[in-house]
């Protein structure tokens, strides 16, 4: 399969994770608007169900991620994310040159995404929803909100490369377990950082966020480059560390 | 082994080939051999078409209902 075609694959994959998923978190907060909230850590997302709220949100990204990888999984990896990407590249499981127009694709795709969940929603989805941007919740410090995003990454990556990336993994489980497994550390920390894990998925509401007259949120976004991709890194060379013999 | 369709067929032939799917014994007239593409790998790798194709033979008839699906 050409580059060209796998990297469009991925374009459509992350297209998918971030209309699908970052838009369930703007329609939260459009739904939940007006509401009031019990505790200043609460911003709208869990005033209308408690944690009900993220695991709506968890379940969206979930079957987005889950239907993205069994539909393109076989074309380009379905890695939707350039942490994962990159961690594959590090272990060199991925091939050097393949590495910038995969996450080239994984952020364009992301762009669109929220460009078009905009168009599709109209302006509240940016005034209110804010695209489903990620940032740290109040009280949450920078240090502390890359912690979360690296512990949280750490978990999917190590799902990935228990079982997808290893041979010995059951075949045919991998796009539902890694699905679930997002919408598990959604659910858990997404009122810590927002629960990004993918620097594609917070890059995509920003840029639409700051185009079509939102928030900036761009001082945020070394959270989710470095927490992500340092996640991402230590799952996967511990993985290999741990599975070796 | 004698070829089964051609027994149906009250003419004696040996068979050459067993099909895959049913295990039929079949002459070179009642068989059908293709070469299968190979594909390795999916996710998170892309898949890859393996140079080297995986020879099948089967029956005509299992051919065909392969074929309609």
């Amino acid at each position: 399969m050409s580059l060209t075609k796998r990297s469009l694959a991925e374009l459509v994959g992350t297209f998918l994770l971030v209309y699908f998923g970052a838009g369930s978190a703007a329609i939260t907060l459009m739904i939940s608007q007006g509401a009031n909230p019990p505790n200043p850590f609460n911003i709208g997302i869990g005033a209308l169900g408690g944690l009900g709220d993220w695991f709506a949100i968890g379940m969206a990204f979930a079957i987005a991620i889950t239907a993205s990888i069994y539909a393109l999984g076989r074309i380009s990896g379905a890695h939707l994310n350039p942490a994962v990407t990159i961690a594959l590249w590090a272990t060199k499981r991925f091939p050097t040159g393949d590495v910038g127009p995969y996450i080239a694709s994984q952020l364009i795709g992301a762009a669109l995404a929220s460009f078009l969940f905009a168009a599709s929603v109209g302006m509240d989805a940016v005034k209110i929803g804010g695209l489903g941007a990620t940032a740290p919740f109040p009280g949450v410090s920078f240090g502390q909100a890359i912690l979360a995003e690296a512990i949280g990454t750490f978990l999917l990556m190590l799902t990935i490369m228990g079982v997808a990336v290893d041979e010995r993994a059951p075949p045919g489980f991998a796009g539902l377990i890694i699905g679930l497994t997002v919408g598990g550390i959604i659910t858990t920390t997404g009122n810590i950082a927002g629960a990004s894990l993918n620097p594609a998925r917070t890059f995509g509401p920003y840029l639409g966020d700051y185009i079509l007259g939102g928030n900036s949120l761009w001082h945020f976004f070394p959270i989710y480059i470095v927490g992500p991709i340092a996640g991402a890194l230590v799952a996967a060379f511990a993985y290999d560390y741990l599975s070796k013999d | 082994m004698k070829c089964y369709l051609c027994a149906l067929e009250k003419t004696n032939t040996d068979a050459v080939a067993i099909c895959i799917v049913c295990g039929m014994g079949v002459c070179m007239n009642h068989l059908v051999r293709e070469e299968v593409e190979v594909w390795e790998g999916g996710y998170p790798f892309p898949a890859k078409k393996l140079k080297r194709k995986l020879p099948r033979i089967l029956c005509k008839p299992c051919y065909s209902v392969y074929h309609e699906g």
